[in-house]
């Protein structure tokens, strides 16, 4: 169960042909979860920042 | 009394406290176990005897779309709540958890399309587990608009909370496509009460994937529900205490 189902490093790439797709698809995946994590921390400090400004102004 | 608890455990606040402390758990949690079962997957897992190694989409693929589904499911409760019960914070959950709904139908339609050429020969066919699927990913995009599209936000949350419980009906449609219609899209590999036909040197990591994703997405779903109750929440006092 734990032996690695590839030789080499270009094998692990092509995946038999199929590399393009299986790669593909997880580097869009993770790029849209990433992203999403980069907004959701940017909307987060900037509604921070906000109340923080608003705090110190009154 | 049912009132009384969930006006008590519902307040934003107890929230925000609440999942503010939770939070670095449940990302740590959330990428060891999603690399785990992604390098275990991709790497160690064998090739699979029919479909050779394009079936290593299944760890991205299935536990998106696990998720579409209930991500969704939580979201009519959650507007259930608001409309029953008047929970602000329900309302505040939907908008918050709309986005991350429509990310992950995204990655679950882009991987099945993927997956769809080298084992169908098509990267789309208008059969009726992948078009229930579509019309999901298209209402987490029309409950954004119709929320967008008032500067009246209570009534925007009423709105909002009335098409999500309408457009609920779907989610049994996609679950049980694959029985009700002949489709080109596979019946489940993996059932509560019939168990898994997928061995187990496959089905470990893919379990572990979908634990990982879960804690994943919970842990974005606190952030992105934070901002959003501080933006709604931001004259209320308890805010500017605790910011």
């Amino acid at each position: 169960m734990f032996d690695l189902a590839f030789n080499s490093l270009d094998e692990i790439l092509q995946m038999n042909g199929h590399g393009i797709y299986v790669w593909s698809v997880y580097v869009v995946g993770i790029t849209a979860i990433l992203v999403s994590f980069i907004i959701a921390k940017k909307r987060l400090r900037e509604a921070q920042e906000k109340i923080r400004v608003a705090n110190a102004s009154s | 009394m049912i009132t009384a608890f969930i006006h008590k455990f519902s307040s934003p606040k107890s929230f925000v406290v609440l999942t503010a402390k939770l939070y670095p758990y449940f990302i740590c949690i959330g990428l060891c176990l999603i690399s785990l079962g992604w390098i275990w997957g991709l790497l160690f897992a064998p090739e699979d005897a029919v479909q050779g190694n394009s079936y290593r989409i299944i760890f991205l693929h299935v536990p998106s779309v696990i998720y579409a589904e209930l991500i969704y499911f939580f979201m009519a409760v959650c507007a259930l709540m608001h409309l029953v019960w008047r929970v602000k914070l329900a309302a505040y959950l939907i908008k918050s958890a709309a986005p991350i709904g429509a990310m992950i139908t995204f990655i679950g339609l882009f991987s099945g399309s993927i997956w769809g050429i080298p084992t169908w020969g098509t990267w789309w066919q208008w059969d009726a587990r992948i078009t229930s699927t579509l019309i999901l990913f298209i209402m987490y995009l029309g409950i954004l608009t119709l929320h967008g599209s008032f500067s009246n936000l209570e009534k925007a949350d009423r709105l909002m909370s009335i098409l999500v419980v309408i457009g609920v009906i779907n989610i049994p449609i996609i679950k049980k496509s694959v029985d009700w219609w002949s489709t080109l899209h596979q019946p489940a590999s993996i059932s509560v009460s019939s168990g898994s036909s997928i061995d187990p040197s496959m089905l470990y990591p893919l379990l572990i994937s979908v634990i990982g994703l879960g804690f994943v997405l919970i842990s974005l779903g606190i952030l992105s529900s934070r901002s959003y109750i501080y933006t709604r929440e931001k004259n209320k006092k308890w805010v500017s205490e605790y910011v």
